[in-house]
């Protein structure tokens, strides 16, 4: 029955013959494990199609969606990690396998006639597989493929004549959105995928027509594509597959966090198999000759020369000279490559962008996972709201000039100078470290290590000018009236009878900000600024001596007060209004720029304030400290030091 | 441009492949197995793998949003009913159906739409009891509508006819209309369960 059935299906078909030219190819010499090479990028290439279309049933290209189907992919749908890493990693082996299919042609004379023209049908191959390299990369809408296609649309554009034309039409205008999308992903999914299966089909009838190019033929008996070569293939396919698969179970596609034009992202880089590219154009002298020169019409020179050779092959030692350029291509390429990562792996900038990508990426993972999910607008608008993600940048723009957070910027960077002699130094900061402002160990720092907590105040010029100038009126870490106060505490405070009372002290200031704190030591801490005494030793002033506002309402004083209002003290309000102007705390002695609705509007207030009082819930890793790496004012004797060698004396 | 390198003819070929076959029956066949075998699995799993990521909404089940704490989230008892903008007192004595409009938040994939109207029922009061249908007719899913003038129910669609208590009166819906789970709270609150069902069936199956 079966057999009747074949026979008819041959009759009005042909297949037998089909299956059989398919299969019983002769391999003059014997299959061979060198000749795998093309039959892993069918395999992968089949693999892409595969995994490419059962994407595509969940992916949604529009500037508000891709990120998002991406993300939802990526976390919400059953085995979608599994399919998306298959895809990102076989994408990566297809360029490896690319090159080891064109070295080995190359190296074994495979291009030469009578082969030529598949030797051109494969170099177009390559160019397909690239450019769905290149299309695929910006599908994800994430800032690492939103801003290494920027790049790529800006190179196309310096193409002579047409160049913005060429560049308008791959973008869909002249601004990326949703038609840069849905224009790439027809590329990437439509037209580039049937334009390889064209040319594949061609490369493969051309192969079949000049059969296999036998390497020592002599060396053993004939054999046929089935099974003997079958066999080899599929070994190799195998352990490609196996590679692929280890890489996406324990590396995983990463996703960054959603393009976002206004936030600009240092780390930028094609993907590795385009970095030496990148890095070819960073060459000084290759940059200087223009980006046209550096990105097309050298490359382009260097792949005619590829395209040449089997016509170089025709004059004698053509082929040595094919093989020893091809060596001197890939040692350039491997070498260029080696360098862009040796660099980027070495540049401080670099690694703290991309762990700030990453920082942000966790982030707005978290944020989508929350109760309201993802916005219509997009999940940028999350990181966009979000006091964790925009406070530290906000830090960084309006605050960082003078201020540190835990010795960075807010942002995980040190600030440096280069000094006259050409070596960057680091900054010292001219104000307080904000990292834990408002927590008790500040404001125990605050009471008995004054001098200490605001020593950075001495490194600035105002500072300097006024101690010079021997003025009256400034905030002195050293001399001032609350470095007297505190030096005193300190001595009181060291007392080991007196540990709880210094913490009753700091709960109550720690509890004016209105955050919970421990009742009981609150109690304690206000009876003592009430002038109950302390356990050991009662010399003390009262916070309240002059701090008089300390427990009240904050509301905006019509003068700045003699003392700093510390009536809710640390509270948001306290900060925005101290932010605001902080001349309304601290009178005549204030050095701090008043920060009007010009240098920071309430949005942006509301956020930086909210990340300094820890106002988010976040598991995703901060910024590491780099307070080690800050160097310390130079040890000043203060006024309490200079009374304590008095009295030894 | 080289003519004597052009292949040579079919017959040749397999004639080659199957001399050398008929040479080494026992190692060929354990070839052929290993080859066919590793085809298989190279070719398998990445289908695999995709398939079984096709199928996600088989066993996603239903999109619903988590519970809210937002002061505007839709207000919900443990049964899952909805409350309603109507109470006991303000609908019709005389028994005539009033249509309303369900708000819930919307879940879709990755989105969440706050407060959406999911649909419309028809609620009218018998007694001191509250009945309410969903709108859609259980024939083909367009909407059911009240016909004052007969006072009953029909659906424009396919001409489906309902009495007001919600019995089918010809054979065009294959059952009555559906009902919905409501509970009248004790202040006079009015709350329903919305819920769809499938449709062109006898039996009333929640979606």
């Amino acid at each position: 029955m079966m057999r009747a059935f074949l026979a008819w299906l041959d009759d009005r078909t042909g297949c037998n013959d089909l299956v059989k030219e398919a299969l019983y190819e002769r391999i003059p010499g014997g299959a061979r494990w060198r000749y795998v090479w093309g039959s892993t990028l069918i395999f992968t290439f089949s693999v892409q199609v595969i995994t490419g279309i059962f994407l595509w049933t969940a992916y949604s290209p529009s500037a508000q969606t891709a990120w998002e189907s991406v993300y939802f992919i990526q976390e919400k749908m059953f085995l979608g990690w599994l399919v998306r890493g298959i895809h990102h990693f076989t994408a990566q082996a297809m360029t490896v396998l690319l090159a080891i299919h064109l070295i080995q042609v190359i190296i074994d004379g495979a291009y030469k006639a009578p082969r030529e023209v598949n030797f051109w049908l494969g170099l177009i191959l390559m160019k397909i597989i690239l450019a769905l390299g290149l299309t695929g990369y910006l599908l994800p809408w994430d800032q690492k493929g939103y801003y290494a296609t920027k790049v790529t649309t800006n190179i196309m554009s310096v193409t002579p004549v047409v160049g913005p034309q060429v560049q308008q039409l791959a973008v869909g205008g002249t601004e990326y959105g949703h038609h840069t999308l849905t224009r790439f992903f027809a590329m990437h999914a439509g037209i580039l995928p049937g334009l390889l299966i064209g040319f594949l089909v061609l490369h493969i009838y051309v192969f079949r027509r000049h059969g296999i190019h036998a390497k020592a033929p002599e060396a053993a008996p004939e054999a046929s594509f089935w099974p003997d070569q079958v066999l080899k293939d599929g070994v190799a396919c195998l352990g490609v597959m196996a590679v692929i698969m280890l890489l996406a179970i324990f590396k995983g596609a990463e996703l960054n966090p959603p393009a976002n034009p206004a936030e600009s992202f240092e780390a930028a880089r094609p993907e590795w198999y385009f970095l030496f590219l990148f890095r070819f154009l960073k060459i000084k002298l290759i940059g200087s000759m223009g980006t046209a020169f550096g990105a097309l019409y050298i490359p382009g020179l260097l792949f005619g020369i590829l395209v040449a050779m089997p016509l170089i092959a025709k004059w004698k030692s053509g082929h040595k000279f094919n093989v020893a350029y091809m060596w001197v291509i890939m040692s350039g390429i491997v070498l260029l490559t080696g360098l862009a990562f040796y660099e980027d792996g070495t540049n401080e900038n670099h690694q703290a962008a991309l762990a700030e990508v990453h920082r942000d990426g966790a982030r707005v993972k978290e944020l989508a996972n929350g109760p309201m999910m993802i916005p219509v607008e997009g999940a940028g608008s999350l990181l966009a709201s979000d006091p964790f993600t925009r406070g530290p940048r906000i830090f960084a723009d309006k605050c960082a000039a003078c201020h540190r957070w835990n010795g960075h910027n807010g942002r995980g960077r040190l600030l440096k100078l280069v000094d006259k002699s050409g070596e960057s130094q680091i900054t010292m900061p001219v104000a307080t470290d904000l990292a834990n402002a408002s927590s008790r160990e500040w404001l125990r720092s605050v009471i008995v290590d004054y001098s200490n907590h605001f020593g950075h105040l001495t490194q600035s010029q105002w500072y300097k000018a006024a101690a010079e100038a021997g003025e009256e009126e400034y905030i002195d870490p050293i001399d001032g009236e609350m470095a007297t106060a505190s030096a005193d505490y300190k001595e009181l405070f060291a007392k080991s009878d007196n540990q709880t009372d210094l913490d009753a002290l700091v709960e109550y200031l720690y509890s004016l900000s209105g955050r919970p704190a421990d009742k009981a030591l609150v109690a304690r801490g206000e009876s003592i600024l009430n002038g109950e005494p302390l356990v050991s030793g009662n010399q003390m002033s009262s916070c309240l001596d002059c701090h008089d506002t300390i427990g009240s309402d904050y509301s905006s004083p019509e003068e700045a007060p003699d003392y700093p209002d510390l009536a809710e003290y640390m509270s948001k309000k306290w900060l925005k209004a101290f932010i605001r102007d902080p001349s309304k705390f601290y009178g005549d002695k204030n050095q701090m720029p008043a920060h009007n609705h010009d240098a920071i509007n309430d949005r942006d207030l509301d956020l930086l304030v909210r990340w300094m009082t820890g106002d988010y819930e976040t598991e995703v890793h901060d910024y590491p400290s780099r307070l080690a790496d800050i160097p310390k004012p130079p040890e000043v004797p203060t006024a309490a030091d200079e009374g304590e060698s008095t009295e030894a004396e | 441009m080289s003519e004597n390198e052009t292949p040579v003819t079919e017959a040749t070929s397999s004639e080659a492949a199957s001399t050398e076959a008929d040479g080494q029956p026992r190692r060929n066949f354990m070839v052929e197995f290993f080859a066919a075998a590793i085809g298989l699995i190279v070719g398998v799993v990445p289908a695999i793998t995709g398939g079984l990521f096709f199928l996600h909404p088989l066993f996603k089940g239903k999109d619903e949003a988590e519970a809210s704490t937002r002061p505007d989230a839709p207000v919900k008892d443990e049964d899952g009913r909805l409350k309603t903008t109507v109470r006991l007192e303000s609908l019709p004595d005389d028994g005539t159906p009033l249509q309303l409009k369900m708000v819930d938040d919307i879940v879709d994939a990755w989105n969440l739409f706050p407060n959406q109207e999911i649909g419309s029922i028809w609620i009218r009061k018998v007694g001191d009891q509250v009945i309410a249908f969903n709108t859609i007719c259980p024939h083909l899913g367009c909407a059911v509508e009240h016909r004052a003038s007969t006072g009953d129910f029909y659906c424009p669609c396919h001409l489906s006819s309902f009495t007001v208590d919600g019995e089918k009166q010809n054979e065009i819906p294959p059952r009555g209309m559906d009902t919905l789970d409501v509970a009248v709270k004790d202040d006079g609150s009015v709350w329903v369960k919305y819920e769809k069902f499938r449709g062109a069936i006898s039996e009333k199956v929640s979606i």
